[in-house]
C-alpha cells in the first residue's frame, strides 16, 4: 500500500507540477506569517517582526529547491523536457527528420511485413487447439533420402495405438481422389479417408451435423461422409438440407452426416472426409507404408521423449517382424514444423534479408546522426561545461533518437497494414490455397509489439552510440574552435571508419540479397530436363466400376491418343502417370537387380515408378542418353521392358551401360516379371522442393495400364485451343469420364512454385531497397566528406595546385576507403554465401560474378561520390571558397 | 561557536514522527513543539524541516492535507506504516543511546 502511495505521489509531482509549486509557496508563506505574528506577540513592531522572520527563515529559493529534490519526479520531468526539446530540434530540421524517419520506416516496415508472414505461416499455420501437442508420426526407412514420404504401415500404426504411453490418441488417414457424381456426370474430387478419431485428435468440431463415431471404421457401416464448407456451398448451394442427403463416390452411396467449418482444410484442401474402413487383410499389412498418421502428445510429454519412445517401440517391432520391419524407425515431427520443412529455410532467409535492410537503414541513420553531431559539438560542449553529466546528456540523445525511431515505427505500422493487405490481395488464390495460414497474415498484436520493440531498440541503440561519442568531446578544444566545418584528425578517422563500415555492410547485404534472388530465380527454373512450353495437360480418371478390368483401360487410352494425335497442329500426344510439377510425389517402388538380390527388405533399392506411353519422352523433349525409348511394339504381348533415368543408371550401374540389364519390381521372390532396360533418358526434376534427383523406372503404358493418367498434348502453338477437342474425344468414348486439372504445363509449374515466387518477389523488393539504401549511404558519406574539404580545395587551388592532380588525389582517397571496405567485406560475404548455401541446399551457391558485380557497383558509386562534389568545389572561385566557412 | 541546535543526522525524522504521533500538525507548529518540549535545546531550522517533511511524505510515512483553523494551512499526520516505522526507529534510538551512555559512563 505504501508503495502505491509513493508511486502516486511521484506521478502527482510529475504531472501536477504547477499545483506542487503553488502548494510549496503557500506552505512556506504560512510559516513566515505564523513567525511574524508570533514575533509581534512577543512585542516587535510589524516591520521589525517581518524582517526578523525573513532573516530567520533564510534563503527561500534554496529550501524550495531542496524540497523539490526530495519530492523526486524531476527525473520524469526532465525527460519530458528532453522530449519536448528533441521534438523541437527535429521539427527545425525537417529534411533530416523526414529522411531518417523514412529510412527507418523502410527498414522496420520490411521486418514487420516479413514477421507478419512468419507469424502467420510458421507460428500459427493452423487454428487447432494446442497445436504444439500435435505431431505427425511415420516410419523412416533410412534410405529414402530426398523423399517427402512420411507413411506408416497399417499394422504398425495399430500396434502403436494400443501400446504407448506418449500419445493421448493416434489417428490415421489417406488422401485420395474419388469419382463423385451420378452415372453420366462423374467428376473427380479430392477426399480423405480418415480413422474415426481423426477429428477428435485435431480437436475440431463440425459447423453442422456430427462427425464419425468409432463404429464408422467397421466395413459396412462406413458409408457416411463429412463434407467441406466449400463442397457444401458449391454442390448444395449452402442448403442446410444437405445433411442426410446422399452422394455417390466411386459408385458407392454415402450419407452426408456433417459439414466442416469454412477454414478447416487439414491435411490438404480436400472436399470431403470418409471413414477409413480397412479390411482385416489391409489392417494386418506390415509391408506397405500406406497410411499417414497424426497423434496428440500426452500432456507433459516432450517431442524428444516421444521420439525416444517411438525409437524403442520400433526396435521391438524390428525384433518381432524382422522380415518386414528391419531397418525401419518410427519418428515424429510437430505438425507446425512438418508443414514448412522445405520453406522454413526460405523464410529464415527472408527474415535475415529484412534484418539486413534494417541494419543498412540503421547504418545510414547512424551516419546522418553522426554528421549532425559534428555540427552540434559546440552545443554539447557547452552543456557539458554547464554541468550536464554524461547520463544527463545521454538521456537527451536517447530521447531524440527514440522520438524519431518511434515515429518511424508508427509510419512502418501504417505502411505494413497497407503492404500486408497488398500482399494478401495481389496474389491469386490459386497460389495461396495450398499455403496453410495464409489467410491469417495480418498485423496483429504480436506484430505490433514486434514493430514497437524493434523501433525502440533501434532508437535506444542509436542514442547510446551518440552518447558514447558525445562523452568523448574535448570541452576545451571544442569551445575554442571557431567554424564548424573543419575536421580534426580524430574526427576524420571516425568518418573514414564510418565510410569503410558502410561499404562493408552494403556489400554484404547486396551479396546476400543477390545470391538469394539468384537462388529464387534458379528455383523458379528448377523444372529442367524437359520443355514445358506449349504443352496441355489433362488429368483423366476412369471409374473403378466401368473399368474394373484393365483390359478395357488400354483401348480407351489408345483410342484417345489416336483421335487427338491427328488434330491439325498437334505434335505429340502422350500419357504419364505423374506429370512433372504436379506437387505430388511419384509412386515409390522397391526393386531387385538381376544377380544382386537383397537379403533383407530394408536393403532393397527403391526408385520412382512412372507409367509412360511411347511418345512421352519426345512429347516433353526429354533427351535420350542411350538405347531407345518405348515404341508401339512394346505392347502387352511383347517382352517386358523399362526405360530408366540417367541418375538411376549412374547409381546402380556406375561406369557401365545399363541397357540390357534386367530389374524386377519388388523382392527377388516376387511374381513380377523381369523388365529389360532398353534405354536411359535424362533426369527430370519432379517437384521443386526436392533438390535430389531420384532414380526413376519408366514402364510402357501398354504393359502396365492404370486407370488414372495424365494426358499431355504438345502443339505448335496455343495448346489450350485443343481443350474442347480433347473433351469431345473423351465424351465420344465414355460420357461419364471426368476430366480435371486442365491447364498448360507452364501454368502448372507457375502454380506449384507459388510460395517460392511470392518469396522471390519479396526478396527482389528487398534487393532493390538494399541497393538504393547502400548506394545512398555510401554516396552520402563520401560526398559529405569531400564537400567538407571545399575550404582546403580552395587553398590548394589558390596555391597553384593542378586541378587534375587534385581530382586524382580526392578520387584516390575515396576509392581507397571503398577498397578497404570491400577488402574486408569480400571474404566475409564469401563466408556468408557459403553458410547460406548450406542452409538452402541447391538454391543458393556462391557466385563470384555476384561478388565482383556488386564490388564494381560500389566502386562506381564511390567514384561518383568523390567526383561530383570535388568538381563542384573546384568550380568555385578560390576566393569564395577561402571565405567559405 | 558550537551549535547545540544541530541534530544528529537522521534524528530529525524521528522527532517529526514522534511529534506527529500526537495528532495532525502544520510545519510551523511541529518546529515550535519540538523547541518547547526540548526546552529550547533543539531548534529546528526551517531549511531542514520542510525538505524533511516533504521527504517523509514522499516515502509514505506521513501524509499531508490542507486544512483550515484560523487560515488555510498544510497539516501533516502520521500514516499507519509511519506509526510502525516510528516504533521501530524509536526502539533503535533507545538501544543506541543506551549503548552510548554505557560507553560514556564506563570511560
Amino acid at each position: 500500500m505504501r508503495w502505491l502511495k509513493i508511486i502516486s505521489n511521484r506521478f502527482y509531482n510529475a504531472f501536477r507540477k504547477n499545483a506542487v509549486e503553488q502548494e510549496l509557496d503557500e506552505e512556506l508563506r504560512f510559516h513566515v506569517e505564523k513567525q511574524i505574528s508570533q514575533n509581534i506577540a512577543e512585542g516587535m513592531s510589524p516591520g521589525e517582526a517581518r524582517r526578523a522572520a525573513m532573516l530567520e527563515f533564510g534563503g527561500v529559493e534554496q529550501f524550495k529547491e531542496d524540497c523539490r529534490e526530495v519530492r523526486g519526479g524531476h527525473c520524469l520531468e526532465s525527460l519530458f523536457a528532453d522530449l519536448r526539446y528533441g521534438f523541437r530540434t527535429l521539427r527545425k530540421n525537417p529534411g533530416f527528420t523526414i529522411v531518417s524517419v523514412a529510412t527507418l520506416a523502410l527498414g522496420i516496415g520490411a521486418n514487420t511485413a516479413v514477421f507478419s508472414m512468419v507469424n502467420a505461416l510458421l507460428l500459427h499455420p493452423y487454428d487447432f487447439h494446442n497445436l504444439d501437442g500435435l505431431v505427425r508420426v511415420w516410419e523412416d526407412r533410412g534410405m529414402d533420402a530426398g523423399y517427402d514420404a512420411r507413411y506408416i504401415a497399417p499394422a504398425d500404426a495399430e500396434d502403436l495405438r494400443g501400446n504407448n504411453r506418449v500419445f493421448e490418441a493416434l489417428a490415421t488417414y489417406s488422401v485420395q481422389s474419388f469419382g463423385f457424381g451420378t452415372e453420366g456426370n462423374l467428376q473427380p474430387v479430392l477426399g480423405c479417408r480418415v480413422s474415426a478419431n481423426f477429428f477428435d485428435v485435431l480437436g475440431v468440431h463440425p459447423a453442422a451435423g456430427h462427425l464419425f463415431s468409432s463404429s464408422a471404421e467397421q466395413p459396412g457401416s462406413d458409408q457416411i461422409a463429412v463434407v467441406s464448407h466449400g463442397f457444401w456451398k458449391r454442390r448444395f448451394g449452402g442448403n442446410p438440407q444437405a445433411l442426410n442427403k446422399t452422394i455417390s463416390l466411386n459408385g458407392r452411396v454415402y450419407n452426408i452426416v456433417g459439414i466442416m467449418p469454412k477454414d478447416f482444410d487439414y491435411p490438404v484442401p480436400v472436399e470431403l472426409w470418409v471413414p477409413l474402413a480397412l479390411t482385416p487383410a489391409e489392417k494386418s499389412d506390415r509391408g506397405q507404408l500406406s497410411l499417414s498418421a497424426l497423434a496428440r502428445l500426452q500432456p507433459g510429454i516432450s517431442v524428444s521423449q516421444a521420439r525416444a519412445a517411438l525409437a524403442s517401440f520400433s526396435g521391438r517391432l524390428e525384433q518381432e517382424y524382422p522380415k518386414t520391419n528391419a531397418g525401419r524407425t518410427m519418428t515424429l515431427l510437430q505438425l507446425r514444423k512438418e508443414l514448412y520443412m522445405f520453406t522454413l529455410p526460405l523464410f529464415l532467409l527472408l527474415q535475415a534479408a529484412a534484418g539486413f535492410v534494417l541494419l543498412l537503414a540503421c547504418a545510414n541513420l547512424a551516419n546522418l546522426v553522426f554528421a549532425r553531431m559534428i555540427g552540434r559539438q559546440r552545443e554539447i560542449a557547452l552543456r557539458a561545461a554547464l554541468g550536464a553529466g554524461r547520463g544527463r546528456l545521454g538521456q537527451l540523445f536517447v530521447a531524440e533518437t527514440l522520438l524519431f525511431s518511434l515515429a518511424a515505427g508508427f509510419v512502418a505500422i501504417a505502411v505494413s497494414f497497407a503492404s500486408v493487405r497488398a500482399l494478401r490481395t495481389s496474389i491469386p488464390i490459386e497460389w495461396t490455397k495450398w499455403v496453410p495460414g495464409w489467410d491469417g497474415i495480418q498485423v496483429d498484436s504480436t506484430v505490433l509489439l514486434f514493430t514497437i520493440l524493434v523501433a525502440a531498440g533501434v532508437g535506444g541503440f542509436l542514442g547510446l552510440g551518440t552518447m558514447l561519442h558525445a562523452s568523448r568531446v574535448a570541452l576545451n578544444k571544442t569551445l575554442k574552435e571557431t567554424g564548424t566545418g573543419t575536421l580534426t584528425p580524430a574526427k576524420r578517422r571516425v568518418r573514414s571508419a564510418l565510410v569503410v563500415a558502410q561499404v562493408m555492410l552494403a556489400l554484404m547485404l547486396l551479396v546476400c540479397a543477390g545470391l538469394t534472388i539468384q537462388g529464387f530465380t534458379r528455383l523458379a527454373n528448377v523444372y529442367q530436363g524437359f520443355e514445358p512450353a506449349s504443352v496441355l495437360r489433362v488429368a483423366i480418371s476412369l471409374s473403378e466400376k466401368t473399368y474394373a478390368d484393365t483390359v478395357k483401360v488400354t483401348p480407351f487410352y489408345e483410342q484417345l491418343l489416336r483421335g487427338t494425335a491427328s488434330l491439325p497442329g498437334v505434335q505429340h500426344v502422350s500419357l504419364i502417370s505423374n506429370a512433372p510439377a504436379s506437387n505430388v510425389d511419384n509412386e515409390v517402388t522397391f526393386f531387385t537387380i538381376e544377380g544382386q538380390a537383397a537379403v533383407k527388405t530394408s536393403e532393397m533399392p527403391s526408385a520412382d515408378l512412372q507409367i509412360a506411353s511411347s511418345d512421352f519422352f519426345e512429347g516433353l523433349k526429354i533427351p535420350l542418353a542411350s538405347g531407345r525409348v518405348f515404341s508401339e511394339a512394346d505392347n502387352a504381348g511383347a517382352a517386358r521392358v523399362a526405360v530408366i533415368s540417367r541418375g538411376m543408371a549412374a547409381r546402380f550401374w556406375p561406369g557401365a551401360d545399363a541397357v540390357g540389364r534386367r530389374v524386377k519390381l519388388g523382392s527377388a521372390d516376387s511374381t513380377e516379371p523381369w523388365l529389360t532396360v532398353i534405354g536411359v533418358v535424362g533426369d527430370v526434376r519432379q517437384n521443386w522442393w526436392n533438390p535430389l534427383t531420384r532414380p526413376v523406372i519408366y514402364r510402357p503404358f501398354a504393359q502396365s495400364p492404370q486407370r488414372s493418367m495424365t494426358f499431355l498434348l504438345r502443339a505448335t502453338s496455343n495448346p489450350t485451343q485443343y481443350v474442347s477437342a480433347v473433351r469431345e474425344a473423351v465424351r465420344q468414348m465414355d460420357r461419364e469420364i471426368a476430366l480435371s486439372e486442365i491447364n498448360t504445363l507452364d501454368e502448372e509449374i507457375a502454380d506449384s512454385i507459388a510460395i517460392v515466387r511470392i518469396m522471390g518477389i519479396l526478396m527482389g523488393i528487398f534487393g532493390v531497397v538494399a541497393l538504393a539504401l547502400s548506394s545512398i549511404g555510401v554516396y552520402g558519406m563520401l560526398s559529405e566528406s569531400v564537400a567538407q574539404r571545399t575550404h582546403e580545395i580552395g587553398i590548394r587551388l589558390a596555391l597553384g595546385a593542378n586541378p587534375r592532380g587534385l581530382m586524382r588525389l580526392i578520387l584516390g582517397q575515396a576509392l581507397r576507403l571503398t577498397a578497404i571496405g570491400l577488402g574486408i567485406a569480400l571474404p566475409i560475404s564469401f563466408a556468408i554465401g557459403r553458410a547460406m548455401a548450406s542452409l538452402v541446399f541447391g538454391v543458393v551457391s556462391v557466385d563470384f560474378a555476384v561478388l565482383a558485380g556488386f564490388s564494381l557497383l560500389l566502386l562506381a558509386v564511390a567514384v561518383a561520390a568523390g567526383y561530383l562534389p570535388a568538381r563542384r568545389a573546384m568550380r568555385v572561385d578560390p576566393l569564395i571558397s577561402l571565405r567559405y566557412e | 561557536m558550537s551549535k547545540p541546535t544541530d541534530l544528529v543526522q537522521g534524528t530529525l525524522d524521528l522527532l517529526i514522527l514522534k511529534t506527529l504521533a500526537l495528532g495532525p500538525m502544520h510545519g510551523w507548529a511541529i518546529g515550535q513543539r519540538i523547541r518547547q518540549v526540548s526546552k529550547d535545546v533543539l531548534q529546528v531550522n526551517q531549511g531542514a524541516l520542510y525538505p524533511a517533511l516533504h521527504r517523509l511524505e514522499q516515502q509514505g510515512w506521513i501524509s499531508a492535507e490542507w486544512g483550515e483553523s484560523d487560515r488555510r494551512a498544510k497539516y501533516y499526520s502520521l500514516t499507519k506504516p509511519g506509526k510502525k516505522y516510528l516504533e521501530s526507529e524509536q526502539a533503535n534510538w533507545e538501544r543506541l543511546s543506551a549503548a552510548i551512555g554505557l560507553v560514556l559512563k564506563s570511560a
